[in-house]
């Protein structure tokens, strides 16, 4: 029941120490990550993932917050970091410090959706959609044609090294941008989170639940989607100044519907419906796509097998999946779900496994070159022309799929239990 | 003094079938006025032509003197009317309070703002909150609104209906489908937050407005067909012919 002090917390709002530390948490792991993970590998990968983040982030705007699934998000990161790219090329460059660059990028893609918004943000739902659709179409086609701007098939590049030194630091190495990296994303989050707290954010998850009532409440459901979507168009300019920056190229591959269709991709799989959402998605889709990709072609296959998943059984995404713990984590009954955790995960994890080992031989004996049999899979080498890794794969497939079948029950038994306040009746 | 509503001539046809036929009504500054009207009488329909949810074929709606030809449903609840629905209508996916509190940012003159943090206005979280004892949901504060009871999903869009301070509120049907019990409530709670307002409510329910509409108009196939105060309703022949009969009979 609602006590009054928990009420009292509350108006003070703003800020207190429980709403800040996930953002002070945040900015320590920011600060400290590099000194994790050293290797310039490792610091590229978290690069990307950063700006995956800012670009994710700016899209569940529209489609978590504001409830407007786009197809061509792309387009206002690509020609944010267009224009950033230019800049680098421009004699004017010498006197920007680089930090300040992807607030340009920003700018840009703040102005492009301010344009595109005007018509597309007036019905939501299919219309929205299909409009997103075509003008993400018509950008990425416009790449090829006007080859000024978009530099055609080989792109445009730059160097940001050329920028102001910004205090002594000229951004030659990995690390120095990393950590330009880090403060935009740490900057752009919180100011996105902070947008979701204002009267327009509130009023953008009024429009997406039900934009009638909120007309009849006073607000106009297209100014509010509008308000949004420019927001969006703004912070997506954003990460696209960070891929300039980082990349030092920028393609058509920027800004075609591939691209839009991955964030929409990663904000899905991170989850739509809690502001993080889109930051698990976007770390666990780049650790997918930068490391899993080493290992195997066809990991764009399993990575469509994941997203597919995730749709159909966890539609709030592996950041709802985290949040439905918080209950027995609150009712200190989450002890009850290890045991029927492990015996259903592991058996589904050894199946999962063994159908990923019967793809990859597959592929290898159908793709690899003539004569080339030899093939290494889990630190296992082998000849696809074998009989055993077959079988092996099959019956680690067929066991782990009977195994978790089996304890699956036990595992929904638990989760109930574990749901359940102490006293409330079943 | 000019009425709160004045309604001139109004009709509206789908297609070929005329749905409002004609209606001119004027409802008083703080009157409690009840329409009332068999199934299919065109009752909602009014409502929508009023709020602006549908254009009218022709005729005219005033509030408070003023022409609301051609204005948005925004535009018109901004200028002080306010309408619940007869299908719950409400934002499923947010907080009870969240509810309550979007219903306020416009009446507190928040617009369009992103530079504005809603939980650190007193103003707000204490209107909200205010609103939410008045409608008795304060202890459903922080419950996802689409879990709630279907009775307390009706406060509830009564609640968003006054919060933001309109002077003329309308009603449709506000206690479709509530067992008598809910309806005694709800009609307790419509008569006290409707305070010193305009009330404007649709009802099927016979002996909801009787006890509560200063005057009621009874429409019948989209036409009024008497306006006055209950009793006179009541004792007039056509009415009792048109729908009173009939609803008797079936009540008994």
């Amino acid at each position: 029941m609602q006590s009054l002090d928990k009420t009292q917390t509350r108006l003070e709002g703003g800020v207190s120490m429980k709403t800040a530390m996930p953002w002070i948490v945040s900015a320590v792991m920011l600060v400290l990550m590099p000194f994790i993970f050293q290797s310039n590998s490792a610091i590229t990968i978290m690069n990307q993932m950063a700006i995956t983040i800012v670009f994710a982030l700016s899209y569940n705007m529209l489609l978590g917050q504001g409830g407007m699934l786009s197809f061509g998000h792309a387009v206002y990161m690509g020609v944010g970091g267009f224009v950033c790219v230019h800049v680098m090329n421009w004699d004017i460059f010498g006197s920007i410090p680089l930090p300040l660059l992807p607030l340009l990028g920003g700018i840009f893609g703040m102005i492009l959706a301010s344009l595109v918004g005007y018509f597309s943000t007036r019905k939501a739902g299919t219309v929205f959609a299909m409009i997103s659709l075509g003008v993400g179409e018509l950008i990425a086609a416009c790449s090829v044609i006007i080859v000024v701007f978009f530099g055609g098939e080989e792109g445009v590049s730059g160097d940001r090294t050329y920028g102001m030194p910004f205090f002594g630091v000229e951004f030659l190495s990995q690390i120095e941008v990393y950590y330009l990296t880090a403060g935009w994303l740490l900057i752009s989050a919180l100011l996105m989170y902070l947008f979701s707290r204002t009267p327009i954010g509130r009023m953008a998850n009024a429009v997406r639940d039900n934009p009638e009532r909120a007309e009849f409440l006073g607000y106009s459901s297209r100014w509010v989607r509008y308000n949004s979507f420019v927001a969006a168009g703004f912070f997506a300019g954003i990460a696209g100044g960070l891929f300039a920056i980082n990349y030092e190229i920028l393609t058509e591959e920027n800004l075609n519907l591939t691209t839009s269709g991955s964030i929409l991709l990663v904000t899905f799989l991170g989850g739509v419906g809690v502001f993080f959402g889109p930051v698990v998605g976007a770390i666990v889709f780049t650790l997918l796509q930068t490391v899993l990709s080493l290992e195997t072609e066809i990991w764009s296959l399993y990575v469509g097998a994941l997203f597919v998943a995730t749709v159909m059984f966890f539609p709030s995404g592996l950041a709802g999946v985290m949040q439905m713990h918080i209950v027995p984590i609150k009712l200190g009954k989450w002890r009850l779900l290890v045991m029927p955790y492990i015996v259903t995960l592991v058996p589904a994890i050894v199946c999962i496994l063994g159908l990923s080992g019967l793809i990859e031989v597959l592929f290898h004996a159908r793709h690899a070159a003539i004569g080339e049999t030899e093939m290494t899979l889990f630190w296992v080498t082998f000849q696809h022309t074998e009989i055993w890794p077959w079988v092996v794969f099959a019956l680690m497939a067929a066991l782990g799929f009977w195994l978790a079948r089996k304890n699956a029950p036990q595992l929904m038994e638990a989760w109930h239990k574990a749901n359940t306040p102490d006293g409330a009746d079943t | 003094m000019t009425a709160a509503l004045d309604i001139q001539g109004l009709r509206k046809s789908f297609g070929q079938t005329e749905i409002i036929r004609g209606i001119d009504l004027s409802i008083g500054r703080g009157e409690r006025h009840a329409i009332i009207g068999p199934n299919g009488a065109g009752k909602s329909t009014l409502f929508n032509l009023i709020t602006a949810r549908f254009p009218p074929t022709s005729g005219s709606v005033s509030l408070h003197g003023r022409n609301l030809q051609g204005l948005a449903p925004y535009q018109i609840n901004r200028l002080g009317l306010s309408r619940s629905f007869q299908i719950t209508n409400i934002f499923p996916k947010m907080s009870v309070f969240e509810n309550v509190r979007c219903a306020l940012l416009w009446a507190q003159g928040y617009r369009y703002s992103f530079w504005n943090m809603v939980s650190r206005s007193r103003a707000l979280t204490e209107g909200a909150e205010a609103i939410l004892d008045q409608i008795n949901l304060l202890q459903r504060r922080d419950l996802p609104a689409g879990v709630l009871s279907y009775a307390e999903q009706r406060a509830l869009e009564i609640g968003i209906t006054i919060a933001g301070g309109a002077d003329v509120i309308m009603l449709d049907e506000p206690t479709a489908g509530m067992s008598h019990s809910e309806t005694d409530y709800i009609v307790e709670l419509i008569r006290t937050v409707t305070e010193g307002k305009t009330l404007v409510m649709v009802e099927h329910d016979m002996g909801v407005v009787f006890g509560l509409a200063d005057r009621i108009s009874v429409l019948v196939y989209g036409e009024i067909i008497a306006t006055g105060k209950p009793a006179d309703v009541r004792a007039n022949a056509r009415v009792q012919e048109a729908y009173l009969g009939a609803a008797l009979e079936a009540d008994h």
